[in-house]
């Protein structure tokens, strides 16, 4: 059913524990985004956006329900394999950037395509962060480095192993208002480039507004707006 | 203020501890204090186990020495402190054998004797001793092998002494209270108290030294042994007895510090590497607190108020495992260290405590007293941080781990030693990293991914594995110095006492018979018999004044100076023999009136170079000028003399004895028997049984460092596991991140073994290399015995190091490895 798809959900609940009662974060998600397409989730904060994006990215199991990744079905695989799934297949971008503080900018943008083994994952590297303005800072470690240049530095990270999907969890939650606006065209300019899908959850309207199909979560489940 | 100070400091303690930030210093202070305080508690019990068990050298646990019986007052002392007492006496004697007579040195004895060790007989010569717990009973005697040789006793003989006549029936082969006089002292004859009066031996002006042992609890005899006593009483304790023991007691109780030393550095380090991490958790914290007006007064009680409650919990905490280790360990060891353990002395948990305090303050204060300056911009801007203070916290440090050491050890020089040789690791452990940093760069383009993600962390972060390189160095450090000196120790006694050490003295060698008796050796196997020549002189002059032994005011000296003085001489230094002023005279000296005199009769007669020493041969007085000094190895069981001088010096006139020593082993007693039908009147002198005593206590000494040993091993890796767990926050947000980007375990896994292989490795050779190097400076300053460098301990170390520190790091963080993508999300 999911074959033309680059990520789909069906039926996805998450239950955690609460105070001895069980929860239901996410009460029945179904979702299709097809190849190529840029989908925004929106949502009240504590609406489960970003547990539908660790399920939707195969960084945790859902409590029922199935979700599918790049066509292949995640329930019944480990962690392990999961993340196998990933490599090479699936970019992030962190509203807290996550750059590796012992590491150069260089070096955490070489990560994926080490993981993914890709030959040359130091000229990718560079080439990502020529792509994104930071040629010039690659040997800077990130406490060396602004907010706005980390969550570039995020971005070449998550372009250099060549995903087909790419998830970010609320990409300028972390900026200022010019500042994000300037990444969010990074992001998008990139993300046309590359053909990538991108999946991303936000609470800013304007930036859901530029993709393709906006869908909001509401009392665990999602409804397109 | 300081109320809310307490306040907020206690509630800080108490979030700190649930949320485990606090755990690991607790942890580290706690088992520094458990470590320390059961390590002194343990090193205290069996050094009054050791000296106690010197006490089967003495007979007793003190001995009170007089020319009459003991005054009233004193013996009223003794049955007050309700000590054991067994008087006994003794003199000299003529014993008769018919128409042949001997001097022998008599003792009266009583049941009970002796208090400590065992007497063991045999019941002929030349035969198997055995232990006895009985004595002679009245009308019988036993006597040495001397005095049985000296007037050809058999079973049954009856010896006269005095007015009566006892029947030998046994061998003396050892006497716990012997002493090492032996050359010095007649032939002994044992005999009960119950026939001294009978003897008429006793009178007015007879020359009787009386003897009460005395055995107790050891605060009873501490507290004997520095009441003051009247002038014509000597009291001996365990550590005045034989020479030998004292040294290989003094060189124990050395090595025991060393290992004390080492884990307090340890505990030092462990406590250390957690208030850096947790002084590194409170930046945000204080910066955020400084935004709402905290000022840095009250931050700085804060902090300490922190720190005193936790020292007081962790020192409580510590003190009570400390003791109950110690207990259990004294238990489950008891046995095996064949020593029976005085009950710990509960001031080394308070001296553990204090220490712990001092590593709290010189420690743990500085990291975290520097994070009190952490400027409030930091809320917005965290590459705002705190700058110049870590001279600060270096010099606190430096302070505090001397401090430390000297209170440990309460040796200075062992502690400066030791400090320096720490000093110097941290520097090559420092440069070396720096080095090894730039060396892995092109190395991790030529290897698998997983070797390439290990040695990229390590290479990547310079700072961090310079620390975690030290740290791990230090403890590394410290393991490979205990076992490094402990094998040298091993190795220098048994060098010391090897299997063919001399066990048989000859004395009252004339001079006609040196040659004959070369002969009579050769013959049998022993081509290079040595002799010594000895000559009997009393001291009558020092720097040309009279002196007697009135002119010394120590009692030491004043009985030494009684005593005739066994002058040498040789062209050669005997090997146990080293000179520490002067030159030694060789072929050179032959014929001049010089002398080499030991540290003894340097420090008893407070020789200088150039002092000269007048001595009566028999009537002759010769001058002798002191040309050196020498220190002896007593423990060597090779003939050995305070007094040296050259050959020719002491002229024929003066007569003069021979004396040598041979290895004889124990099936070939037939060539006793030879000897003494050759040479009826050369005395050969069985020193095997004191030196199975000796043997046994160097091995009860190794086995309680073997222990020890083991104390700092389990030390050592605490401060591993504190240097392993201060990473862990970052490896599990970098193991969710690897693992979101899709690394799967096993690459994490094998770039974690890497690491810390390489970690490992790295911190093992910079040890190697370190421990080899302060090992070198204990032995040739401290131990005093010969070192030289051991490359396969720089691979062994290097090997040990990546194995250790690979397997525990990977133990350590197993559950990092579990730590779920999804939490790069949170």
């Amino acid at each position: 059913m999911s074959q033309v798809s680059a990520v789909s959900a069906r039926a996805v609940r998450k239950d955690v524990s609460s105070g001895g009662a069980m929860l239901g974060i996410l009460t029945g998600v179904d979702l299709e985004v097809p190849a190529g397409q840029t989908l925004a989730i929106v949502g009240a904060s504590g609406s489960g956006k970003t547990t539908l994006l660790s399920l939707l990215a195969g960084l945790d199991l859902p409590s029922a329900g199935e979700v599918w990744l790049d066509g292949k079905s995640l329930n019944g695989l480990d962690e392990d394999a999961r993340a196998g799934l990933r490599a090479g297949r699936v970019g992030f971008v962190f509203q807290s950037f996550q750059l590796l503080a012992g590491f150069t900018a260089l070096e955490n943008v070489m990560l994926p395509a080490e993981l993914a083994g890709l030959s040359d994952p130091q000229g990718r590297a560079r080439q990502a962060l020529d792509q994104v303005g930071l040629a010039e800072r690659m040997t800077h470690y990130p406490h060396q480095l602004s907010g706005g240049e980390q969550q570039r530095v995020a971005i070449a990270r998550a372009f250099c192993g060549q995903p087909s999907i790419l998830f970010a969890d609320e990409p300028t939650g972390n900026l200022d208002t010019a500042t994000g606006s300037r990444i969010i065209d990074l992001l998008f300019n990139m993300n046309l480039a590359q053909s990538t899908t991108l999946i991303l959850v936000t609470h800013d309207v304007s930036l859901a507004q530029r993709c393709d199909r906006t869908v909001t979560l509401r009392e665990g489940t999602l409804h397109d707006c | 203020m300081t109320a809310s100070a307490l306040g907020y400091a206690s509630r800080r303690l108490r979030r700190g501890w649930r949320s485990g930030e606090l755990f690991i210093l607790s942890l580290a202070l706690a088992i520094a204090v458990a470590a320390v305080g059961s390590v002194d508690l343990f090193t205290e019990r069996v050094r009054n186990a050791l000296s106690q068990q010197t006490g089967d050298m003495l007979g007793a646990d003190l001995l009170y020495v007089s020319r009459a019986p003991l005054p009233p007052e004193l013996t009223a002392q003794l049955d007050a402190a309700g000590v054991k007492q067994l008087p006994l006496v003794q003199f000299a004697s003529v014993a008769f054998v018919g128409e042949a007579s001997a001097l022998a040195s008599v003792k009266a004895v009583a049941p009970g004797y002796p208090l400590r060790g065992q007497l063991r007989v045999s019941p002929q010569l030349f035969e198997p001793a055995t232990p006895t717990d009985t004595v002679p009973a009245p009308g019988h005697a036993w006597a040495d092998a001397r005095l049985w040789q000296e007037l050809r006793l058999q079973p049954g003989t009856a010896v006269k002494i005095g007015r009566i006549e006892v029947s030998v029936d046994a061998v003396i082969a050892d006497e716990p209270d012997r002493g090492n006089g032996f050359a010095d002292l007649a032939p002994r004859l044992m005999i009960n108290s119950a026939d001294l009066a009978a003897s008429g031996l006793i009178g007015p002006g007879s020359r009787v030294q009386y003897t009460t042992m005395v055995a107790g609890p050891p605060d009873t005899i501490a507290a004997l042994s520095t009441q003051e006593m009247g002038e014509n009483v000597r009291r001996i304790a365990p550590t005045d007895a034989r020479r030998e023991v004292r040294n290989a007691l003094q060189r124990s109780g050395q090595f025991l510090d060393v290992a004390v030393l080492a884990v307090t550095l340890l505990a030092a380090a462990a406590v250390a590497l957690s208030a850096r991490q947790y002084g590194e958790k409170l930046k945000d914290e204080i910066a955020l607190l400084k935004c709402m007006g905290a000022r840095q007064g009250f931050l700085a009680r804060a902090l300490l108020l922190q720190l005193g409650l936790l020292g007081v919990a962790g020192s409580a905490v510590g003190g009570v495992v400390g003791y109950g280790a110690q207990a259990l360990l004294a238990n489950l060891l008891g046995e095996l260290l064949q020593l029976a353990l005085p009950p710990p002395p509960l001031w080394p948990l308070a001296a553990a405590a204090a220490l712990g305090c001092l590593m709290l303050l010189g420690f743990a204060a500085p990291p975290m007293l520097v994070a009190r300056r952490t400027p409030p911009l930091r809320v917005f801007q965290r590459s705002e941080d705190v700058t110049g203070a870590s001279r600060g916290v270096w010099l606190a440090g430096v302070a505090a781990g001397g401090a430390l050491l000297w209170l440990a050890t309460g040796d200075a020089k062992l502690a400066v030693i030791v400090l320096v040789g720490a000093a110097l690791t941290l520097a090559s452990l420092a440069l070396l990293a720096t080095l090894l940093v730039q060396a892995l760069t092109p190395l991790r383009r030529s290897v698998g991914m997983s070797w390439r993600f290990g040695i990229g962390n390590v290479a990547r972060r310079r700072a961090s594995t310079v620390a975690q390189v030290t740290a791990l160095g230090l403890a590394l450090l410290a393991l490979l110095l205990i076992s490094v000196v402990r094998q040298d120790l091993l190795l220098s006694w048994q060098k010391k006492l090897p299997p063919d050490t001399p066990n048989q003295f000859l004395i009252n060698i004339q001079a006609d018979q040196v040659e004959p008796l070369r002969a009579f050796f050769a013959e049998r196997g022993y081509p290079d018999l040595e002799l010594w020549p000895m000559a009997r002189g009393r001291l009558v002059a020092l720097n040309g004044d009279a002196v007697t032994a009135d002119s010394f005011p120590d009692p030491e000296t004043q009985r030494w100076i009684n005593r005739d003085f066994n002058l040498s001489w040789s062209a050669q230094l005997n090997p146990d023999n080293r000179i520490t002023q002067g030159e030694w005279w060789g072929e050179a000296g032959r014929g001049q009136r010089l002398l080499s005199a030991d540290e003894y009769a340097i420090e008893r007669l407070k020789l200088k170079l150039g002092d000269t020493l007048t001595l009566d041969f028999a009537g002759e007085q010769y001058t002798f000028t002191v040309s050196n000094f020498r220190t002896v190895e007593w423990d060597s069981f090779r003939p050995n003399f305070f007094l040296l001088a050259p050959p020719g010096a002491v002229p024929d006139s003066v007569p003069a004895q021979w004396l040598t020593s041979f290895y004889l082993p124990k099936d070939n007693r037939a060539l006793l028997r030879a000897l003494v039908d050759r040479f009826p009147n050369i005395t050969a002198l069985d020193i095997e049984a004191m030196m199975d005593q000796v043997r046994g206590i160097v091995d009860r000494i190794i086995k309680a460092v073997e222990f020890i040993f083991l104390f700092t091993l389990a030390a050592g890796l605490t401060v591993l596991l504190a240097a392993i767990e201060g990473t862990r926050t970052e490896r599990e947000r970098e193991t969710a991140l690897l693992r979101a980007l899709g690394a799967r375990s096993g690459l994490i896994l094998r770039g974690l073994i890497a690491e810390y292989a390489v970690l490992g490795g790295l911190a093992g050779l910079v040890a190697a290399i370190a421990a080899q190097t302060v090992a070198w400076v204990l032995a040739e300053q401290v131990f005093r015995i010969p070192y030289g460098p051991r490359p396969l301990l720089w691979v062994g170390g290097t090997l040990a190091g990546a194995v250790i520190v690979a397997a525990l790091g990977t133990w350590s963080l197993r559950r990092v490895m579990r730590t779920p993508p999804r939490q790069v999300l949170q």
